[in-house]
């Protein structure tokens, strides 16, 4: 492959801005300590820590004190689904939950937010009745489905459940004013928005309280214990205090994506989620006769990075939940689904080779067969 | 893209595979590894080849360590469906299935070129040892791996010309502990791994207590002789094969018995003397002629299980299938078992034995 990767999986990771790998590289020199320990070494870490934090609350509208920091975006949403209500009996979530969500909840008696066809509910609908828990997603990962959460966190404290929102698809390409949202707590993570992986945070109304999720210290006022790693949210930090530049950037990503989607559709591939209701940075599409993980190695081949959908640790992808939700009487969407991804990095180029790759990808599979035995 | 072109190496994430994608990499292919997965191992027995996450990720490494591309996909449902139901399903009527070679004939290889055609590979390759060659009119002809003792021919008899004629078994002309000394010259992870003997989807070899967990079923019944007489009991007629012996609990009488026939409808194990076994004729249904389907009797060598020296036979194609007379009697002719016609090295094709 000689022509260079054209990266179309920022909703899986975002490469990391040269920037934020300047200010990662003098907190490595110079942060290197636990922050917690009393000498000048310690107090190098904690004041990189301290500044990530600030940089962190002010890019989401909270005051840093309301800030945890974590260790990614899934232990942010871990932290948020299961602690600030630990005993909830019944969860109110949306039917598009990323899995750090769902799989941290699985087991309780939940009820569902149906999304269909990406086109998000009124908030009457949001079925409350015996919850004590909410947890709705601000952006979804796969679609870019925007949920109108500030009108659901209305009708949550109306009817008094407390309301977690993952926002990690949602920070650097929304507005996010946390204070405004009305929510008791909010995830976000450093590895969408140009900072490096392994840093994310929860942000924590100042009147809720966390049970924390591991034990061992008393670090992040006692909301998260072990020591944090101080190089990656320091990069975290400085990425944060670019978001407001990203979300800037949007309205030409938006352009790109727009062209890249017709392009496919062209290709015969239909829209999964509302176009009217989605963020900036991604197309979900179905091609028929097309597996998404098929059509993510074929294209891969290519030389073009895409997923099928939340990327998977085992590394099988089987039909997206998502889209299965979105779609329920029509399950060979969800079989097919390719998710392609934009960032403020992404360029015309980039989008004019990604669609030559998609014209010669795309029409080796005609509609599938019910049986492709032989 | 090399110039030699692209090909979809079929990765269980045994040494085989592995070797097999590294002899086609040193040969200038640009190899795509793909590990279909199959099965998931239930609680106890993660231990089985391409059904457990160890495998998976022993044919990813394999792939990075070869700098080759690897992809997992997932074919549980059709696995299920095409190979383990009727797996199951055969046992409860009293067969001994090959799951194998439906595997092959059903799910894997047709599965495995649909994908390289996504992938724009011209060719599969597998680590099966077997050998495909052209006759002088340019049919495809299937032989028999250059090593005996390994060869899987047998298991593939079922997979038609149009497919063989896209396969490459990078294998079929090297002995076992040739394979294994090109994985060492080549580094491939594992390539002392030991080979696996048991189905992959059953890795602890307890096919009976497979159907039990996956069906529920429980059949005690009587052992009978030849006569009807009840000479013991047993616990689920789905526990034997015809040829059996061990696990009778007809303590170590003399001489032997052996599983003669398995009755499902009356839940009997007709059980006898080891002579009893042996018969001379077969009856084979569901046949799979590679090329033109013989017009007329032929003599040829039968093969009725993977373990078995194919024998002598005249054979008797019928509508649908196929008649075996052998030249001597054969021990231990068993319902469900493939029975693959060979001439020589040559598979002319085969069908699965009937009752």
């Amino acid at each position: 492959m000689t022509e260079p990767l054209i990266y179309l999986d920022h909703h899986a990771a975002t490469p990391v801005d040269p920037r934020v790998r300047e200010v990662m590289r003098r907190a490595e020199a110079e942060a290197w300590a636990n922050p917690s320990s009393a000498h000048q070494a310690g107090r190098a870490a904690r004041r990189a820590l301290e500044q990530a934090r600030a940089q962190v609350a002010a890019a989401i509208g909270a005051r840093p004190a309301d800030v945890v920091l974590t260790a990614g975006g899934t232990e942010a949403c871990n932290l948020g689904a299961l602690g600030v209500v630990p005993d909830a009996a019944r969860v109110t979530l949306s039917a598009i939950e990323h899995p750090a969500v769902e799989a941290a909840l699985e087991g309780r008696p939940t009820r569902r937010l149906p999304v269909l066809a990406g086109r998000p509910p009124d908030a009457d609908a949001l079925p409350l009745e015996g919850a004590q828990l909410a947890c709705l997603q601000l952006v979804n990962h796969e679609t870019g489905t925007v949920l109108p959460v500030a009108r659901y966190a209305a009708r949550c404290r109306e009817a008094g459940v407390r309301l977690f929102v993952d926002a990690t698809a949602a920070f650097g390409k929304v507005e996010l004013d946390v204070e405004a949202l009305g929510a008791d707590a909010v995830a976000i993570a450093s590895s969408k928005i140009g900072g490096p992986p392994g840093a994310g945070a929860l942000w924590i109304a100042r009147d809720a309280a966390v049970d924390p999720r591991q034990r061992g210290g008393a670090q992040e006022r006692g909301r998260r214990a072990g020591s944090p790693d101080v190089v990656a949210l320091a990069g975290f930090g400085a990425a944060a205090a670019l978001a407001a530049e990203r979300r800037a950037a949007m309205a030409e990503v938006g352009r790109l994506r727009d062209r890249l989607e017709a392009a496919a559709v062209s290709l015969g591939a239909v829209v999964n989620g509302d176009p009217a209701h989605r963020v900036a940075t991604v197309t979900n599409l179905s091609a028929p006769g097309w597996r998404g993980a098929r059509l993510v190695a074929a294209l891969d081949l290519e030389g073009l990075c895409a997923s099928a959908g939340a990327a998977c640790s085992s590394g099988v992808d089987g039909p997206s939940r998502v889209i299965a939700a979105m779609y329920p009487d029509e399950p060979w969407r969800a079989e097919a689904a390719l998710r392609l991804s934009l960032g403020p990095g992404t360029t015309p180029i980039e989008i004019e080779r990604a669609i030559a790759i998609l014209r010669r990808v795309l029409p080796r599979r005609g509609p599938r067969e019910t049986s492709s035995g032989f | 893209m090399s110039a030699r072109g692209r090909v979809l190496v079929a990765m269980s994430g045994g040494v085989d595979s592995s070797v097999a994608a590294a002899l086609l990499t040193e040969r200038g292919h640009a190899a795509v590894g793909v590990t279909l997965h199959l099965w998931d191992a239930a609680g106890g027995d993660k231990v089985g080849r391409c059904c457990a996450p160890e495998d998976r990720e022993d044919a990813r490494r394999a792939c990075d360590h070869l700098g080759i591309p690897h992809y997992v996909f997932d074919e549980r449902a059709a696995f299920a469906e095409r190979v383990v139901d009727p797996f199951v399903a055969g046992y409860l009527a009293g067969e001994t299935p090959s799951p194998c070679v439906h595997c092959n004939q059903q799910v894997k290889l047709g599965r495995l070129l649909e994908i390289a055609h996504e992938l724009d590979c011209t060719h599969v390759a597998t680590g099966h040892y077997a050998r495909i060659t052209r006759d002088a009119s340019n049919e495809i002809r299937l032989l028999r791996g250059r090593d005996r003792g390994k060869d899987q021919s047998y298991f593939l008899y079922g997979v038609s010309p149009e497919i063989l004629a896209k396969m490459i078994f990078p294998l079929g002309e090297l002995q076992k502990d040739q394979t294994r000394a090109e994985g060492r010259r080549l580094g491939v992870p594992g390539w002392d791994k030991k080979d696996s003997q048991e189905l992959c989807f059953v890795p602890d070899g307890d096919v009976g207590g497979f159907i039990e967990r996956r069906t529920g079923a429980r059949g005690d019944g009587a052992l009978v002789d030849p006569s009807g007489a009840v000479v013991g009991a047993h616990e689920g007629h789905y526990r034997f094969t015809v040829g059996q012996r061990r696990g009778l609990g007809l303590g170590g009488g003399s001489p032997p018995r052996y599983v003669l026939r398995v009755l499902p409808s009356e839940g009997q194990v007709v059980v006898g003397d080891e002579a009893d076994l042996y018969a001379t004729r077969a009856r084979a249904t569901d046949a799979v002629w590679i090329g033109a389907p013989p017009r007329g009797e032929l003599r040829a060598e039968v093969q009725i299980r993977y373990r078995h020296a194919a024998a002598p036979a005249r054979v008797a194609p019928t509508p649908g299938g196929f008649e075996v007379e052998f030249d001597d009697p054969q021990r231990a002719i068993a319902p469900g078992q493939a029975a693959v016609v060979y001439r020589g090295e040559q598979v002319i094709g085969g069908g699965l034995l009937a009752p």
